[in-house]
């Protein structure tokens, strides 16, 4: 590839961005209030990666995650249809009922998440009522609502009942061959995946669809890396060439076609092919070099090269994307669970 | 988003006398919060006398233009827009008025997903003969971003729930007039002629369909949307795609002016492994091109001598056609 030598991964940098988020967000965050525990995900995440949890106090964060969770009252009727699990915010937490409390899937995902990777004892840890009330989430279809109070359902949520029933490694709570159906009708006629059926193909709903598939045990790859599947399931080798497809002539990827690269894209797609065993398809050394163009001056990623400004988000799957690259500084990850792998 | 320094200084809550009555319930940070946000004082302010109203469960006027204060301000948040739907639905107020509200939220936010869920509410509300109306919105919204993925699924959720087929292939070609290169629009005309009522189903709109296709591809052979559209159409049909003469004829033609068309060469390896018996002007273009870059290799049958030449003329995926010339033999 022409072009400058890749930079060098700063890593001091961008392990002081991820703990300066961790103890306070900027202002312009204020509109992403309500996710505020993916946030803290993404940051404690990225410490992890970037080897540096021993900045952070654990025991602290496990606290302040927990207090998030929504709990029933011992009367409760679990048939009612109500979804006890974690909340996103405070904003969406009321302490003085907590029945009113709105938890939902994709924060219940990230609370786990976080308490995965600080190393929580799940010993003592009652995830019954949690996964007993995700059925309630479930549709017909096989997708699921994020909350109980009705909202879009769409290929994110199932990834997240898929992410939070291995992560408790119970199935209890979701219909897996349902789950299932419902992905596969979300396949494009150019093998990629949009998030409902019919929805353009997209690098983050293929991820959710691929690792859920991946979690619920209807892909596998043995040791030789060929793929064995279930028939009737999905086109893999559109499937192959829709992501091969993502990778730019700048290195990087898109997350749809005619589209620009975008950092995070190197995780989505990149990590289906992972989870393929493909990817060494990927063209390796045009990827950093593009990733390099995003690393931030103040630490962390942005989205686009040559921006300055780096965001929370685009900065975790920038460290997520050059894990899969094998980046030395960074330690190993869970790709089918977005998180650090517990080292 | 609008600012909080507006024409009209922002008067706090506590300040009013409309809210004299009601305690504002602070945000219980808890000890030691992480991500902790640094809000605004009227972002605090307005989320404190939210919480107020949502516990006590006031359903009143005041408190539906508390929630729109709230909205403005924090329009991701789902739980004010759940207790708004409460308000307006034990008010019964104006519908018509409630989608103004929310179409300038969206053209503000439109790619908040809280935003389209209210619209799509909205919509089941209202019915069929809003589905015009509805659509005039997100072509609005199209026209300055033509690629907005929220307002596609929610054309999409309106076509399918409510109806308003009758323009939309007209509206997908429109689009591709302006930017052959949107895939959105390509996806979207893939959807109508799959699933219009009023078209008959892929079946009967292949034919044309191939004619359209093959034209678009023949403006702009460089352009990807086009060549997954041609596959997509002929997934229901394969053995049509090996026997229709437009396909050897439409990479012919290509790959006469345009001699390194990767998607041209991409899609002749594909047609080839399914089958296509080549003629000998295919022969001949694949043999007086490859010949150029493989001395030696003029035995290689013709996928082999396309992946290698797919190799070089398509170096960012050099490891992915190395791994399809290898798994030739199987």
């Amino acid at each position: 590839m022409e072009g400058p030598e890749p930079s060098e991964f700063a890593k001091e940098r961008h392990a002081a961005f991820a703990e300066m988020m961790l103890h306070e967000l900027p202002r312009d965050y204020a509109s992403q209030e309500i996710n505020r525990v993916t946030l803290a995900y993404f940051a404690v995440s990225s410490l992890s990666l970037l080897r540096s949890l021993h900045r952070v106090d654990k025991d602290q964060i496990a606290t302040w995650v927990l207090s998030f969770q929504a709990k029933p009252k011992e009367t409760h009727n679990v048939d009612d249809g109500k979804f006890f699990g974690f909340c996103g915010s405070r904003s969406c937490q009321f302490s003085e009922d907590s029945v009113q409390s709105v938890s939902n899937l994709a924060s219940t995902y990230s609370a786990l998440a976080i308490l995965k990777v600080i190393g929580y004892d799940f010993q003592n840890f009652d995830s019954s009522i949690i996964l007993e009330s995700m059925r309630s989430l479930q549709m017909p279809d096989g997708s699921f609502m994020p909350i109980d109070s009705g909202a879009e359902t769409d290929l994110r949520f199932v990834y997240c009942a898929a992410a939070i029933s291995s992560m408790l490694n119970d199935w209890s709570g979701m219909d897996r061959e349902k789950a299932k159906d419902y992905i596969i009708n979300c396949q494009s006629y150019d093998g990629g995946f949009g998030l409902t059926a019919g929805s353009e193909s997209h690098g983050g709903a293929t991820y959710c669809a691929v690792a859920a598939l991946f979690l619920m045990g209807f892909i596998q790859t043995d040791c030789n890396n060929s793929l064995s599947l279930p028939t009737s399931t999905i086109d893999i080798p559109s499937l192959v060439e829709w992501c091969i497809q993502r990778q730019g002539a700048d290195g990087g990827f898109q997350g749809r076609a005619n589209k620009d690269s975008d950092t995070c894209y190197a995780f989505w797609v990149g990590g289906v092919l992972k989870m393929l065993g493909l990817y060494h398809l990927v063209n390796k050394s045009a990827l950093r070099t593009f990733l390099f163009t995003c690393q931030s001056p103040y630490g962390g990623f942005t989205k686009f090269p040559y921006e300055v400004l780096p965001d929370l988000y685009h900065s975790y799957y920038g460290f997520a994307a050059l894990s899969l690259l094998d980046e030395k500084e960074l330690g190993n990850l869970s790709v089918e669970l977005g998180l650090a792998a517990l080292n | 988003m609008p600012s909080s320094s507006s024409e009209q200084a922002y008067v706090p809550l506590r300040q009013r006398a409309e809210w004299a009555d009601v305690r504002p319930v602070p945000q219980d940070e808890g000890p030691h919060p992480v991500v902790p946000i640094a809000y605004t004082e009227e972002f605090r302010d307005v989320m404190d006398y939210f919480r107020a109203v949502y516990v006590a469960r006031e359903l009143s006027p005041r408190a539906l233009r508390l929630t729109t204060e709230a909205l403005l301000r924090n329009p991701g948040n789902y739980t004010i827009w759940h207790f708004r739907r409460l308000v307006i639905d034990a008010l019964d107020s104006d519908l018509v008025e409630e989608t103004l509200f929310v179409d300038n939220l969206a053209k503000a936010n439109s790619k908040n997903y809280q935003i389209w869920h209210h619209k799509r509410w909205l919509a089941e509300k209202l019915g069929p003969e809003a589905a015009n109306d509805d659509h005039d919105f997100t072509r609005f919204i199209l026209c300055h971003d033509a690629k907005n993925y929220h307002a596609w699924s929610h054309r999409q959720w309106v076509l399918q729930k409510l109806g308003g087929w009758d323009k939309e292939l007209d509206f997908c070609h429109q689009l591709l007039e302006e930017d052959i290169f949107n895939n959105s629009a390509w996806n979207q005309r893939f959807f109508v002629i799959t699933r219009s009522p009023l078209l008959g189903g892929l079946s009967a709109m292949w034919d044309s369909e191939v004619d359209y296709t093959i034209k678009a591809i023949l403006q702009n052979p460089n352009n990807e949307s086009p060549w997954r559209y041609l596959q997509g159409l002929y997934k229901g049909n394969p053995d049509s795609l090996i026997t229709d003469e437009r396909i050897p004829q439409l990479l012919l033609n290509i790959l006469k002016e345009n001699s390194y068309c990767v998607f041209a060469w991409n899609f002749l390896l594909d047609v080839l492994c399914k089958g296509l018996r080549p003629n000998n002007e295919i022969i001949e273009a694949v043999k007086g091109f490859t010949e150029l870059d493989d001395a030696g290799s003029s035995d290689e049958d013709l996928p082999t001598r396309i992946c290698s030449a797919l190799e070089r003329m398509d170096p960012i995926r050099v490891n992915y056609w190395a791994w399809r010339k290898s798994n030739l033999t199987l």
